[in-house]
């Protein structure tokens, strides 16, 4: 056990690509955290994805030793997730923590990220380190970030550190700052036992890992342990730190930050943000505050292409489930898709991980539907939630709907306020307030229904801004909203997968977008395919696919025969891999485009 | 047991651009060797085939009528003495019309050549240009002219309708060029894009438009009002004949009778196998010279492939089907729809039917 006087907790928070996986890299490298031999970028970032897309997705920690004035201090280096979406899970990772560097690019100032995550670590009343990054760069103004940056925290300009993460320079200034400025966790090591968990992984030999934060008491190896939220009693296996590789300790004690290992299977045993404390009568009586229950936001169905892989696919969810506390699913089946399931994501990038890793690493071909938020009927005193669009009751069955709103954040060159502004306007937003970060920035709040959010408005944003905006975002509940759903009818039948709730004033456009875009992709068929879109039994948009009259192979004689019959044979195949709805055959791909489609096109009207 | 005899002469004068037939431009001094070579691959079946009684022979290309009638001639010749035939056997070469006048025809008919296949293609320059055809209209009714000149009293134009800039207004003239000509005999074939073509490549890379499908239907439609209206009748998807003046050869592909197909690349039918010979004539060459029969591959059709077969071939006729042989609640919806027909138990496709054979085909059988 270290004495908790030379431990300081800390993460580095910053908007995306403004370098903290780099800082991080420096830092490891710099204290000898990692060998040589060791080192590669972005170390701490785990998983393929990270890498390849350049953020984090999972928490991850290491441990550090720093000499300074005689003194060996440890450095627990907490990573946090860069996204949105992992909102809850960053909050944990800064509860395990002291102080966090606040990481701004000296080139890009203050983007709605880092407002977003100044805000979380106030909240989480954590000591600030500012720092500017990237200062060596030919664009850098590193004065002015410095500025923007010391008045958001509320330091003088000479308090903001000043590093190159690429080069090295100033990391070891940052290193003595991390020392001097932030507090040593207090706790006493005979204290119950309270460990925060702030992550956990799954390990196919080991099971789940699960990473914590020591606040009171000690934690022992071959010591019982209680799970307190989800009231798991289990055997810790082995306790460890991590230095940066897995490295066990007979002991964890106050302060000090590791992984346990259970042999627990199933990482819903070990929810982010729950207190680990000791089994039976020494254990703590009172968990940790802030822990909550993962809720998806997002919800969208999987299908397999393949109507045979569902089994497949269902092990699959369940397997990803093992490493993924925040997924959920439930069976559904569609009359156009067959059986699959509805899911629930925490965000987009969730959903789009999810969506990733199945493909990849279960090696299964998916059919997603547009996403959806969830929604609240309303009747009377009877509240039900809704998470596919096509369950939605008609109107004048209920008395209100509701969905989801979020607090965005958007900070954006000044020149393109006007475009930002009708942008979040068209979405159905309302303004909170505004105010410039210097004459040339501004920062603009706004109440948006986060359907419009995961509709494309990222993309808007960046195009309408030529990719200078940024934008943050937090839960704010649910309010009453003018919803209907919309209906898309193939000759006469509904097809369940293009059900979509949008705004009333809204309808009309998704509706001739949908039936028009249909039109396209709906072969020919024998007879005239009528397409249409409706709000309950009203028609709001018509199109027809008109019948084919030629499909015929013009010649067929001997040497012919052969050859003739199996192009009839392939076309007998392609008919076969086609979805029947009612009497109209739609190939797969059509399916796939339309709902494609749904998702990019900017009609801005689709909520699903 | 009776059969068709195919001979296939892969010879042409130039390529088109939308043919994908087993044809070369440039190999016409292999035409001595290959005229022997046809003796010999007949000569070889003949004890195999001495059971059956052969009902008509078909030169088809390529362009037959790059040899030398005394070649077809003796060709035939030499048939009637390997095989045994039921005369008058019909017996038909395809003509290109810049490779013959009236004397090579009238040493044909003398030969016992008694039918003639005229690839017309298009009575518009600018359709024949868009096909890459080198003939003229006016080599057409110069050479139709001279096969009635020659003897010739059951002759067949062939055309070719929805090529790139054919409008229905120029397809009606060339209908009713043909129908002035009198034959007996028309084959209207919607202009199909073969990939492994010129053709084929350009509408893939975005340079010529592929056809556009109604447009062929209207044709299609045209060519049914026209001919039907002449007295034509429209025994197959593209044939329309004289009453009595059906090809016998080519009916015996959809009646799947059996047939023996002599030459490069050539396919044969019996007893429920299919066999071809080897496509490069210099391949087909070095084997017969070599005394070895040329196969180059064959298949033997297990049940579900013979009904899909007969079915779609069946269908493609005015013949049709027996509705016996078809489930009858997969037939109805077509009915209905008035793409069938059902006449003495037996389905037939309506001529709207006819243009979405496929379609029905594959709806009828497994």
């Amino acid at each position: 056990m270290t004495d908790p006087s030379l431990i300081r907790n800390f993460c580095i928070v910053a908007h995306i690509d403004h370098g903290k996986s780099t800082l991080a890299d420096r830092v490891l490298e710099l204290t000898h955290a990692v060998s040589a031999r060791e080192m590669r970028e972005q170390f701490l970032d785990r998983m393929d994805l990270e890498r390849e897309r350049g953020i984090t997705i999972k928490a991850a920690a290491v441990r550090i030793q720093h000499e300074s004035a005689g003194n060996t201090y440890v450095l627990n280096l907490i990573d946090t997730p860069g996204h949105v979406d992992f909102t809850y899970e960053v909050s944990r990772s800064l509860a395990a923590c002291e102080g966090a560097v606040l990481l701004v690019d000296a080139a890009q100032g203050i983007e709605a990220q880092t407002l977003a995550n100044y805000h979380l670590i106030q909240e989480a009343g954590l000591t600030v380190i500012p720092v500017v990054n990237k200062v060596d760069l030919p664009a850098a103004d590193p004065d002015t970030a410095s500025k923007e940056l010391a008045e958001l925290v509320g330091q003088s300009p000479e308090d903001v550190i000043r590093v190159s993460a690429k080069t090295g320079l100033g990391v070891e200034d940052l290193l003595m700052a991390i020392i001097e400025r932030i507090q040593p966790p207090a706790g006493d090591a005979h204290d119950p036992l309270r460990a925060l968990i702030f992550d956990s992984a799954y390990d196919a030999y080991r099971g789940v890992i699960t990473y914590l934060r020591v606040f009171d008491g000690t934690l022992r190896t071959r010591s019982k342990i209680r799970f307190m939220a989800t009231r798991t009693e289990v055997e810790c296996e082995e306790a460890g730190i991590l230095a940066p590789g897995p490295t066990p300790v007979d002991a964890l004690g106050p302060g000090e930050v590791g992984y346990l290992v259970t042999g627990m299977k199933d990482v819903r045993q070990a929810k982010v943000g729950d207190t680990i404390t000791v089994a039976g009568k020494p254990g703590a009586r009172e968990p940790l505050a802030g822990y909550r229950e993962p809720k998806p936001m997002v919800w969208s169905g999987l299908y397999p292409a393949e109507g045979g892989d569902y089994p497949a696919l269902r092990e699959s969810l369940e397997r990803l489930r093992l490493s993924d506390a925040a997924l959920v699913f439930e069976p559904e089946s569609s009359m156009a898709l067959g059986f699959g399931f509805r899911c629930g994501f925490l965000g987009l990038l969730h959903m789009d991980i999810v969506k990733e890793r199945l493909e990849r690493e279960f090696d299964l071909e998916l059919i997603a539907t547009a996403p959806n938020v969830e929604f609240r009927i309303v009747k009377g005193d009877v509240v039900t939630t809704v998470h596919n669009p096509s369950e939605m009751p008609q109107p004048g069955t209920f008395d209100t709907v509701e969905e989801p709103y979020v607090l965005a954040t958007v900070v954006t060159p000044s020149e393109y306020l006007g475009p930002v502004l009708d942008l979040c306007q068209a979405r159905r937003g309302s303004m909170v307030d505004m105010k410039y970060l210097s004459p040339e920035r501004a920062e603009v709040h706004y109440l948006l229904p986060l359907a419009e959010i995961i509709f494309d408005f990222f993309d808007q944003l960046k195009s309408r801004t030529r990719g200078y905006a940024s934008l943050d975002y937090e839960h704010w509940g649910y309010e009453p909203s003018n919803l209907v759903r919309v209906d898309i009818l193939l000759h006469g039948e509904p097809v369940d997968a293009f059900s979509a709730v949008v705004h009333k004033e809204k309808a009309y456009q998704y509706g001739k977008q949908m039936v028009e875009r249909l039109r396209e992709l709906i072969p020919r068929q024998l007879y005239d395919v009528a397409i249409q879109a409706t709000i309950g039994s009203r028609i709001i948009s018509r199109e027809t696919v008109k019948a084919k009259r030629k499909d015929v192979l013009a010649k067929c004689y001997g040497g012919d025969i052969t050859r003739k019959r199996k192009l009839l044979e392939k076309q007998k195949e392609g008919k076969a891999r086609m979805r029947r709805v009612g009497r109209v055959d739609v190939p797969q791909e059509a399916f796939i485009a339309a709902l494609r489609v749904d998702q990019r096109s900017g009609s801005g009207s689709s909520s699903r | 047991m009776t059969a068709g005899l195919y001979v296939h002469v892969p010879f042409c004068l130039t390529r088109c651009g939308y043919c994908d037939f087993n044809a070369y431009a440039g190999l016409g001094h292999l035409s001595n060797r290959y005229v022997r070579a046809l003796a010999r691959e007949a000569e070889m079946h003949a004890a195999e085939w001495a059971d059956v009684r052969f009902v008509s022979v078909f030169f088809g290309g390529g362009t037959p009528t790059t040899l030398d009638p005394r070649e077809l001639v003796d060709l035939v010749d030499r048939f009637r003495g390997a095989f045994g035939f039921d005369e008058p056997a019909e017996i038909t070469v395809e003509a290109n019309p810049d490779t013959v006048d009236v004397e090579s025809l009238t040493a044909l008919r003398r030969g016992g050549v008694n039918r003639l296949s005229m690839g017309a293609q298009s009575f518009d320059p600018a359709v024949l240009a868009a096909l890459e055809r080198v003939h003229q209209p006016s080599s057409v009714r110069r050479a139709f002219a001279a096969s009635r000149a020659a003897g010739f009293d059951d002759v067949n134009v062939d055309l070719i309708f929805g090529a790139n800039g054919e409008s229905l207004d120029s397809w009606r003239r060339t209908l009713e060029e043909t129908l002035a000509l009198q034959p007996e005999h028309v084959s209207a074939y919607a202009l199909t894009i073969e990939p492994a073509t010129p053709l084929g490549r350009a509408v893939d890379a975005g340079r010529t438009p592929p056809p556009d499908p109604d447009a062929q239907a209207d044709m299609f439609e045209l060519a049914c009002d026209l001919l039907g209206a002449a007295g034509y009748g429209h025994y197959e998807v593209s044939n329309w004949a004289l009453p009595g003046r059906e090809c016998r050869h080519n009916l015996g592909y959809w009646e799947r009778r059996p047939y023996l197909g002599l030459g490069a690349g050539a396919h044969s039918w019996r007893d429920g196998r299919r066999w071809w010979n080897v496509r490069p004539p210099e391949q087909y060459l070095a084997a017969l010279e070599s005394a070895t029969k040329p196969t180059g591959g064959d298949e033997v059709l297990d049940d579900d492939t013979l009904r899909l077969e007969s079915v779609f071939l069946g269908l493609r006729t005015a013949a049709g089907v027996s509705a016996t042989d078809v489930d009858a609640g997969r037939a109805a919806p077509f009915l209905e729809e008035g793409l069938l027909d059902e006449r003495d138990g037996r389905l037939v496709l309506t001529e709207r039917g006819l243009f979405l054979a496929n379609d029905v085909v594959l709806a009828l059988t497994d």
